[in-house]
């Protein structure tokens, strides 16, 4: 019997995958923790490892489509095994292939025009397949074209009236210009008679855009990168964030720090740095503190149980922000040999859905630079990020007496929907102090 | 002060052209001109040239007749009468010209007008001096018979392009100074007319502005057809003696003498330059310089035709002058026009864009195709089939950058190869289009289908 081969629901929020790309082709032989395909979601894009072995009867879906979870998404079974020609709907069902009566042309038996229409739910364009024909004849991307027929089903003469009044206006020559350089003619403007598109417009076209695209190199946002965009965009374009910022004196930390090095590093084999100091006296702090360990999902602020503590890792072309569970009951030799497994796995794309999902606060370090304080932007769905700043020797007053004491700003972004100066100034301040004598984490 | 739109100095194709589309374009117009309607062409160019040029051709008809078994004997000319149609031809033009004005109501001034920079322009005539206020000024003073400062040109029998249309009597010898358009049309019709006709030229082929090929073709019929040419030939001086005059020219170091009883000095024409003295404007040598919309560097100031130089052409003329009512209406012109060109000599020669130079000059990657017209049926049938056409290409897109025609009719059918340029077809375009058999006009598809390597007739 064939599997299902699902869209997989990654993260609580997670609705739809974007699928980036397939690994292997109908009728390649597949084995379990094999990369089956990649999908990027509202967060990050991942690779999907088949859970069964076989050969991959079906691939419903191409590259760019957006499929909602647990939609089937392909077959994997056995070498002559029958599976469905269209995508089974959500509710398993296979939906009907539409009869030959339904097409208003006979058309030559093309047996890629016997898929016929396709639902919208899968994302395609409900077409006849002698609109389909004359499309692919006439270059018209049938989207684009607003079908008469029922359910807005796209008919051909729907699609000879709409390349008739999308015609492009072109002298022969700026036409042979354009096809030479590959140009889509309507991005050009045409300055003659009704529009028509002469060799100056083309020459026009190409020195405008000759112009910028030596100068300049341009990369489309997509995978990661989009990912994170959308994602940046909603958190500062959603949240009302505030941040504050606090100095605090590291020297019991690096005290501390200088003591246990080579303790967890027999122990793990990884050196201990700041920032696992930092996570544990934060994961500690906001023990105290559930407010700042809260999710905003909708109208609801949900006071997490389990302190998540996710670390933003700076990774080729992009950031990703793997999530280190229970950080509060974890140990500071655990904590190193988590956070850093998860710093590598990240930088080597190889973090599981559950290592990246399930954060419930984010820190993000930045001490490694010549960076004092900044305003970290909240990651959604959670409620406060802090900030990391460097280490820095600094004159500071102590007791009248000026003294130097190496220095550093922790910098709290949180949301003001959920949470309020007092209660984050509450925490950054005894999370300073929680630093600043530091033994307490320990206990 | 009577108050205009647009001022027009000038009353030939370039400013009359621009007066008509002006003042149906809805504006005020005023034009200026002191000599007569129609300028340059309509009066001492175009039209007289290709009117006794049509005499010219019965006759070389009439005289080439026996070759189609027509014999025909005591052929005499009335040279008086001839130059009467031919002002009668003038006239009833200008008289159109005339009607055209006060059809679109375009106030014509009789006089010269003088313009200062703030578009007030001066019209002085013999009986007053009146002024005028404009918006917008287009200065198509056109040009005038340029006479080189040579020895003896003074008192020597010389005829320029303005007088020898109206000359009384045909001469026996004829010596034409100048190889150009100008020199080899008058040349045709005095040749045609049983004048001894010899050209000397100072450069080292007629028609320095045509296609090589073309000027080199030409060069032989019209030697074939009895006329001689000084090529690359200095003058020196002009003599005059008690029985005729005397045009003395070096060549290969040697000085030759040639004696005439008249000279026509066609060397070029000079931009007309009066009543535009008080302008602060700029130029580009002796023309006026102006922008794609024939703008000067007064804003308010615009010129056309002759007056900037460029081909010094009637058709080109007239467009510029289009070009700045269309700007003073508002509206940018942001191409360069092709403007086709044409040589009514026997056979004629037309073309249009670059020729072969000039397109490698530019940059091209050029191909060239040149088809005979001496296989073409209609010619033959015509007993005109001498002459070429030529398409020169840039074989990246096969854009069309140039077309030359030499042959009978040619000025008729040059437009066709204008208008593939103009809408942009491509070599390709051209030899898909259906030519009526027979015609002449066929050897453009020719030229079109050998360039492509699809050649029926040629290869």
């Amino acid at each position: 019997m064939a599997q299902e081969i699902f869209m997989p629901k990654l993260s609580s929020t997670m609705e739809v995958g974007t699928l980036l790309q397939w690994f292997k082709e109908e009728g390649d032989s597949v084995e379990v923790g094999e990369p089956l395909f990649e999908i990027m979601t509202d967060k990050i894009n991942i690779e999907v490892e088949s859970y069964e072995e076989g050969i991959l009867l079906k691939r419903y879906f191409d590259v760019d489509d957006e499929v909602p979870i647990n939609t089937v998404i392909g077959y994997i079974g056995e070498a002559d095994e029958q599976v469905p020609d269209t995508a089974p709907s959500q509710e398993g069902k296979i939906e009907e292939t539409p009869a030959l009566e339904q097409n208003e042309e006979k058309v030559e038996a093309d047996p890629s025009y016997e898929q016929a229409e396709t639902s919208e739910e899968s994302g395609k364009v409900r077409a006849t397949p002698a609109a389909r024909k004359i499309a692919r004849d006439n270059d018209v991307e049938l989207q684009y074209v607003s079908g008469s027929g029922p359910k807005g089903r796209v008919h051909k003469q729907d699609v000879l009236d709409y390349a008739k009044e999308n015609k492009v206006l072109i002298t022969p020559l700026a036409e042979k210009m354009a096809k030479d350089h590959a140009l889509d003619l309507s991005a050009i403007q045409g300055t003659g008679v009704r529009g028509k598109i002469d060799k100056q417009d083309v020459e026009n076209y190409l020195a405008s855009h000759k112009a910028t695209s030596e100068e300049t190199e341009r990369v489309k946002l997509k995978g990661l990168r989009k990912a994170i965009a959308d994602k940046m965009l909603e958190s500062a374009r959603t949240i009302p964030h505030v941040t504050l910022t606090t100095e605090v004196d590291m020297t019991a930390v690096i005290n501390i720090r200088k003591q246990l090095l080579p303790i967890v590093e027999e122990q793990t084999g990884f050196r201990l740095s700041f920032t696992e100091i930092i996570i544990k006296a934060t994961a500690h702090t906001l023990m105290k503190y559930p407010k700042l360990n809260a999710s905003l999902i909708k109208d609801e602020i949900v006071f997490n149980r389990d302190v998540n503590i996710g670390l933003a890792v700076a990774v080729e072309n992009g950031l990703i922000v793997p999530s280190i569970h229970n950080a509060d009951k974890k140990g500071l030799a655990e904590l190193t040999e988590v956070s850093k497994t998860l710093g590598m796995k990240a930088r080597d794309s190889k973090l599981t859905p559950e290592e990246m999902t399930g954060s419930t606060f984010t820190i993000s370090n930045l001490g490694m630079y010549a960076i004092d304080g900044f305003t970290p932007i909240i990651n959604p769905p959670e409620t406060a990020i802090l900030g990391v700043g460097r280490i820095n020797e600094k004159p500071v007053v102590v007791d009248k007496e000026i003294k130097i004491k190496p220095m550093m700003v922790l910098s709290l972004s949180f949301d003001h929907r959920a949470i309020d100066g007092a209660p984050a100034a509450e925490f950054l301040t005894a999370l300073k102090e929680t630093l600043e004598n530091p033994f307490s984490i320990l206990v | 002060m009577e108050q205009f739109d647009v001022a027009i100095v000038g009353g030939g194709p370039g400013g009359y052209v621009a007066a008509i589309r002006a003042a149906k374009s809805g504006l005020t117009v005023a034009l200026i001109e002191g000599n007569e309607l129609g300028g340059t062409c309509l009066n001492r160019g175009c039209i007289p040239s290709k009117t006794l040029l049509k005499h010219a051709e019965v006759l070389k008809q009439i005289k080439d007749s026996s070759a189609l078994a027509i014999h025909v004997e005591n052929v005499s000319v009335d040279l008086a009468t001839m130059i009467e149609r031919k002002n009668n031809v003038i006239n009833q033009l200008k008289n159109g010209i005339k009607g055209l004005l006060r059809q679109n109501k375009i106030k014509y001034y009789q006089g010269y007008g003088y313009v200062a920079d703030d578009g007030k322009v001066t019209i002085k005539s013999e009986k007053s001096n009146e002024n005028i206020q404009a918006k917008h000024v287009i200065l198509a003073t056109g040009s005038q018979v340029f006479i080189p400062p040579i020895q003896g040109a003074q008192e020597v029998t010389m005829y320029t392009s303005d007088t020898i249309f109206d000359i009384e009597e045909i001469p026996e010898r004829l010596v034409i100074v100048g190889g150009g358009v100008i020199g080899l049309e008058i040349a045709c019709i005095f040749n045609s007319l049983g004048t001894k006709v010899d050209i000397v030229e100072m450069a080292e082929r007629i028609l320095p502005m045509e296609d090589r090929e073309a000027g080199e073709f030409l060069k032989k019929e019209l030697e074939n057809d009895g006329i001689t040419f000084h090529i690359d030939a200095q003058v020196t001086e002009f003599k005059k003696t008690e029985t005729d005059n005397k045009v003395i020219f070096h060549k290969d170091g040697k000085e030759i003498t040639l004696e005439t009883d008249i000279i026509l000095m066609s060397v070029g024409r000079r931009p007309n330059v009066t009543g535009i003295e008080d302008l602060t404007i700029q130029f580009d040598g002796p023309f006026v310089k102006v922008d794609k919309n024939m703008q000067t560097s007064q804003p308010n100031i615009y010129a056309v035709g002759d007056l900037i130089g460029g081909f010094q052409l009637a058709h080109a003329a007239s467009n510029e002058g289009i070009r700045a009512v269309d700007h003073i209406l508002g509206n940018e012109n942001k191409k360069n026009a092709i403007i086709p060109h044409c040589v009514y000599t026997f056979p004629e020669i037309a073309s249009v864009g670059f020729t072969e130079e000039q397109a490698k000059e530019a940059g091209h990657q050029v191909k060239v195709k040149k088809i005979d017209l001496a296989g073409n049926g209609k010619a033959i049938s015509a007993l005109e089939n001498k002459g070429f056409m030529k398409i020169i290409a840039d074989k990246k897109y096969n854009e069309v950058l140039g077309v030359v025609m030499v042959g009978a009719h040619v000025t008729e059918m040059i437009s066709q190869a204008t208008a593939f340029m103009h809408l942009e077809g491509t070599v390709e375009e051209i030899e898909s289009m259906v030519f009526p058999h027979p015609t002449l006009a066929e050897g453009l598809f020719e030229a079109a289908s050998a360039y492509l390597g699809k050649g029926i007739h040629y290869n």
